[in-house]
């Protein structure tokens, strides 16, 4: 897949030029991936693992599931891993994966950011209509919602850019993203 | 047993029902959703193990097997539904693009497909024994809400073979517009795997129409 793209750079403790292409690096070379999270999307998860290790701990022992887990719109999916213990253990096992090989995203030194990075929503204009994307890591990745995965095709060609730029993804069909703005909102 | 067979039947309505994404573009004896569900979960499968996923393959096999069983009952819904235009011109150009929605609008329509899907889910599952009940609610939500890693890499593979499909319908169709699915693809996915996969349809299909040329 062909990306024109000047070289980009990216935003996780500072943005630095070269920083970008360690990241890739990194998550290609290591056989366990580091996850980019949001402080939010942490918090959700360790707040999830919690809860889980805490239900398993109460199953072995025979005891009542706590409250929390009794309501469907909260946690729609224990309802069924109150059934099974397979799928429980392994969503466990899956959490602790990834909150022993996360990285927090945090916004980049005020002079950075004018350049895309993870964590930044970008306004774009394509194919003539407008879009926004906030550019995240892969498991908070859902382009449904605007979320781009900072690992795509168009997430690696957006980042590195400033806003007025003009960003090709080409091959087979050309695509240009024009960047109208820049914001960073991490909380 | 009658439950069982009453869910067999009732699941068999998906080797009749068209997939949506092509009776809005015209195609003729479109896929099936059943169809659809039979290449996804075999792409899954000889993906993963091909290139050394090292994933629980069962599992990833069964999540595809049950990723649109809702539809029996939900529909297939694409994203062109809340904005397509009856006329058959203005849809003609609709489709040419991927569609755009405002933050607001792209939240109402993932949770009104989701409220949709899931309810459909559990009408369709509701008699089963417990087990199997919850064993597949709990392989829809993995796909859903990418909860394991082979929920994760479905919920692209499946995707991928829809982009597979379109492909091959614009080689007999060339008036079949590829841009969306390209745009959705490079927005899309982020799998290495499945990305180099994207390449080689991409080389199976137009650099021979190229060498051709």
């Amino acid at each position: 897949m062909g990306l024109t793209s000047k070289v980009p750079a990216a935003n996780i403790e500072t943005t630095q030029k070269g920083m970008y292409n360690a990241i890739i690096n990194r998550v290609n070379i290591m056989d366990g991936k580091t996850f980019y999270l949001t402080k939010e999307k942490l918090r959700g998860l360790q707040r999830e693992y919690d809860e889980l290790v805490e239900f398993e701990r109460r199953k072995s022992l025979g005891e009542e599931a706590p409250k929390i887990l009794e309501s469907e719109d909260l946690n729609p999916e224990f309802v069924s891993f109150q059934e099974d213990v397979g799928f429980l253990r392994s969503r466990i096992d899956e959490l602790r994966n990834i909150l022993d090989h996360h990285e927090v995203i945090k916004n980049p030194a005020k002079d950075q950011q004018n350049v895309v990075g993870l964590g930044a929503r970008v306004k774009i204009e394509v194919d003539g209509q407008k879009d926004e994307f906030t550019l995240v890591g892969t498991l908070e990745a859902n382009p449904a919602l605007g979320k781009i995965s900072n690992e795509s095709p168009v997430g690696r060609a957006l980042l590195g850019h400033k806003a007025g730029d003009e960003v090709v993804v080409s091959s087979p069909i050309k695509t240009i993203y024009k960047i109208k703005s820049i914001k960073y909102e991490i909380s | 047993m009658d439950k069982i067979i009453k869910f067999l039947i009732e699941i068999g309505k998906l080797k009749k029902m068209p997939r949506r994404g092509w009776v809005i573009r015209d195609i003729k004896n479109p896929e099936t959703i059943a169809e659809h569900i039979f290449r996804a979960a075999l792409m899954a499968w000889v993906l993963a193990e091909s290139k050394g996923k090292n994933f629980n393959v069962g599992k990833l096999i069964k999540i595809a097997l049950v990723h649109d069983l809702c539809e029996v009952y939900a529909g297939d819904i694409t994203p062109y539904d809340s904005i397509l235009p009856r006329d058959k011109e203005k849809r003609r150009e609709l489709l040419k693009t991927w569609p755009r929605f405002s933050e607001e609008e792209k939240k109402r329509l993932a949770d009104e497909k989701y409220k949709k899907e899931r309810v459909g889910l559990e009408k369709l599952i509701k008699d089963l024994q417990p087990k199997l009940r919850n064993e597949m609610r709990s392989l829809w939500l993995d796909y859903e809400k990418g909860l394991s890693r082979e929920g994760r890499f479905f919920k692209h593979t499946d995707r991928i073979e829809s982009f597979l499909q379109a492909t091959e319908y614009w080689r007999i169709n060339k008036n079949l517009p590829q841009n969306p699915f390209w745009v959705q693809a490079r927005e899309l996915h982020d799998d290495p795997v499945l990305l180099e996969f994207i390449n080689q349809i991409d080389k199976e299909f137009h650099k021979k129409l190229k060498s051709r040329a």
